[in-house]
């Protein structure tokens, strides 16, 4: 291993890298492009579901309650329907996604003391839309039904409305949430994009530079040349690494400064284990290029080993413990998964190495395997 | 010119497109590993994203303190049931109901109580305290919304019961009956819309990247100029790249439409495939109009990759295929509308679940036909100016 002739090989890369200016600055805007728009737009919460009613009662009573749901935040009213058959071709065109059907006789039935029956049509093409929509007609519903009852039994056992809204609700819940205080979806998304991003980025950096040189024929000089393979490849990926080390650095600041999540662990561990992960992943750009001849395969594999992974099996939607066991085993075998631990215990935990060293130590032999498979199947010289 | 005349010069036509197509295609199942990879993407990528992956609170570890250890407090416990929950144990004191939650081996942890039992039978308000892990906030709140639902049902019934609204089953109080139907998807099965979200997905792929870097490629080997100084016009050159990749599409999304989504998980195809496939292809179009529109500003293939990030990435995530589009800020809702995947995933819904035709999704349809009118005009008049 020769000091000089990595150097040599690595300023060469940077040299062309740097001169491809529109590479080069890139190789920088698409990270914090994508930190920018997915910041904003990549966001589990459920608001403004577009719904509209249908109100077979006009009453006054029916009227205050659809109210209930016209002045939610998390509902954006689109106005009454007149049938139901209207409903059906507003959710099946997607313009609402819910529609709430108050039935005739809905006043005279509750002033009677009667139970009446609310039909809510829920659009379930995206599950999880369906489920967070439901929850929200529930709870709106049961504050209806909590308020028309506490009237009722005022008037009945000649009580007052505190009272006996304090007998119908006999259990009290009260939530604690941690970690996220305030349920927001950005400050659980922000870090986490940083896994997301420097999953995506540097492999993609890593792989086309490494086949242009394959599918332009200039690695002939490399053939030629007295360099070895380890040189050269450590020279070749150090300018990637560089840069995605710097990127890291600003996806940070974006998470924190812009989107404002908090940061409670240890910076230097942080920014430790940030590096081998961008070793990890720079060492995942290498290994799809080993195998493929041309660039466009070399995009092709990298974004689809990447990619839909890093969006799946990493946690940063869905938590890796609710994946079915096929997908969980999937999960434990790729390095983003522990990442997102690190990010998670570094941001939003607050948590000492004890709880995530293991982590730590897992990418760390990721880093070195994939660095020595590509190192193993990477040929200077091809085959005859 | 006689019409034998224009009759022969349009066989020429044909024959030069036919031949262009031809080279497409030659040169694609060359790259052995990229047919590979292409074949792997429309079956067993689908396969797996459809398989494992959920976004829903499902049986989520509970563990509990219980401080009164009376019948109401375990009749109150017994209720936290799969599939939303599964009770794991006990603790003992906070400080270990925190470790697990740390850890992560704990979604909730709920405490209740000494008196509260007592409480519920005197009439006063029982105070249970429940701490949950919001590090994923949606699912988060979809787990402390079931906590309540079922503290909720938990408190009425008792309260029903004990002020005599309830008479042998039946309600005699002015309550609201909740009665939600989940359409198009009834049982909220994950695997519909993940298998069916990751189709729309590897398409979009596909065709923002094959189209533009076969493009790209000919720049950069200088094969472009061959092509230049042949008697093809750009519409010949462009457009059988096109043609091409747009087949192995459609060939792709045939396979896993019929072997994965409707062999292995059942998807109901309610709508006419013959429909979802016009879409398809107006849609494999329109993008691929945005590749060849990329090419032509990218001097070189690692140009076109970070710019088909930049493009596809942002296009991916916002347009409803991870996330739900409602939750985006008003702004970001009005530049999805540039998207034409935002129209794709309407219309794919649309016409497999919701079984939805012409008449329903024609404002989609215009969408994506307009939009892709003008990417491919656009990226047209590039390479004309480029090379004309």
């Amino acid at each position: 291993m020769n000091l000089k002739r990595i150097k040599a090989v690595a300023g060469k890369e940077w040299l062309e890298i740097v001169r491809d200016k529109v590479f080069f600055s890139l190789a920088f805007v698409v990270p914090v492009v994508m930190m920018i728009l997915l910041g904003y737009g990549l966001s589990l919460d459920v608001e403004n579901i577009p719904f509209t009613i249908v109100d077979h009662d006009k009453t006054p009573l029916s009227r205050d309650y659809a109210y209930r749901f016209i002045g939610s935040r998390y509902f954006s009213f689109l106005g009454y329907s007149k049938d139901d058959r209207s409903v059906d071709d507003l959710l099946a065109s997607n313009t609402a996604r819910a529609a709430i059907i108050i039935p005739p006789d809905f006043e005279k039935n509750l002033i009677s003391g009667r139970p009446a029956s609310v039909q809510t049509l829920i659009d379930g093409t995206f599950p999880f839309r369906a489920q967070t929509t439901k929850g929200y007609v529930i709870a709106i519903n049961s504050a209806a039904s909590m308020d028309f009852m506490a009237d009722y039994i005022s008037k009945k056992k000649g009580i007052s409305k505190e009272r006996a809204e304090k007998l119908l609700r006999p259990v009290s819940l009260e939530t604690r949430y941690l970690y996220n205080q305030s349920l927001k979806s950005v400050w659980s998304i922000a870090p986490k994009l940083i896994m997301l991003i420097l999953m995506v980025s540097p492999p993609f950096l890593t792989a086309l530079g490494v086949v242009r040189e394959k599918e332009t024929g200039s690695i002939y000089n490399i053939y030629v040349s007295t360099v070895s393979r380890a040189e050269f490849l450590i020279g070749k990926l150090f300018p990637y690494m560089a840069i995605s080390a710097v990127n890291s650095l600003i996806l940070f600041l974006f998470a924190t400064e812009l989107f404002g999540a908090p940061f409670k662990g240890s910076l230097l561990l942080f920014f430790a284990s940030t590096i081998i992960y961008v070793i990890c992943t720079t060492g995942i750009g290498l290994l799809a290029s080993v195998f493929v001849q041309t660039q466009t395969s070399a995009m092709i594999v990298t974004s689809i080993i990447t990619l839909v992974p890093a969006v799946l099996y990493s946690g940063i939607l869905i938590p890796v413990s609710s994946l079915e066991k096929s997908a969980q085993i999937v999960a434990h075998l790729l390095p983003a998964m522990y990442y997102t631990n690190i990010v998670i215990a570094c941001f939003m935990k607050g948590v000492g190495i004890e709880h995530f060293w293991k982590d730590i130590l897992i990418l760390s032999l990721y880093a070195f395997s994939l660095l020595f498979l590509g190192y193993l199947f990477f040929r200077k010289r091809t085959k005859a | 010119m006689t019409t034998a005349d224009s009759i022969s010069v349009f066989r020429i036509w044909i024959r030069r497109l036919h031949v262009m197509t031809v080279k497409e295609f030659l040169q694609l199942f060359r790259d052995l590993v990229l047919l590979v990879f292409i074949i792997y993407a429309f079956t067993a990528d689908i396969y797996l994203a459809g398989s494992g992956v959920s976004l829903q609170v499902k049986e989520a570890p509970v563990y509990f303190m219980d401080n009164d250890k009376s019948q109401a407090s375990r009749e109150f416990l017994g209720r936290f049931l799969p599939p939303y929950f599964r009770v794991k144990g006990e603790v003992i004191s906070p400080i270990e109901g925190t470790a697990l939650l740390d850890k992560g081996d704990a979604m909730i942890v709920v405490d209740i109580p000494s008196s509260f039992q007592k409480s519920i039978f005197s009439g006063e308000p029982a105070r249970i305290q429940v701490q949950i892990d919001t590090t994923n906030s949606g699912l988060g709140f979809l787990a402390s919304s079931y906590a309540q639902q079922i503290a909720g049902k938990y408190g009425l019934e008792m309260a029903m019961e004990r002020i005599g609204l309830v008479d042998s089953g039946h309600i005699n109080a002015p309550m609201i009956i909740d009665d939600h139907r989940v359409w198009f998807n009834p049982n909220q099965d994950d695997r519909w819309f993940m298998s069916l979200s990751e189709l729309l997905t590897i398409v979009t792929l596909f065709s923002v990247l094959l189209p533009g870097a076969a493009m790209v490629r000919e720049k950069e080997r200088g094969t472009v100029e061959q092509l230049l100084v042949s008697p093809l016009s750009s519409f010949q050159i462009m457009f059988p790249k096109v043609l091409s990749m747009t087949t192995v599409i459609l060939i792709g999304s045939a396979i896993s439409i019929l072997f994965i989504i409707k062999g292995v998980f059942h998807v109901p195809l309610k709508g006419s495939l013959v429909l979802f496939f016009s879409i398809t292809t107006l849609y494999v179009f329109t993008t691929a109009g945005l590749g060849l529109f990329i090419s032509t500003i990218a001097k070189n293939l690692a140009q076109v990759g970070m710019m088909t990030v930049l493009i596809f990435v942002p296009m991916l995530f916002l347009s409803g295929a991870w996330t739900p589009p409602e939750a985006m800020p008003a702004w970001m809702r009005t530049v999805m509308y540039i998207s034409p995947l935002h129209y794709y995933i309407d219309t794919g819904f649309g016409i497999l679940l919701k079984g939805a035709g012409v008449r329903i999704l024609w404002r989609e349809i215009l969408g994506m036909a307009a939009l892709g009118s003008v990417i491919f005009g656009l990226g047209m008049w590039r390479f004309r100016k480029q090379f004309g």
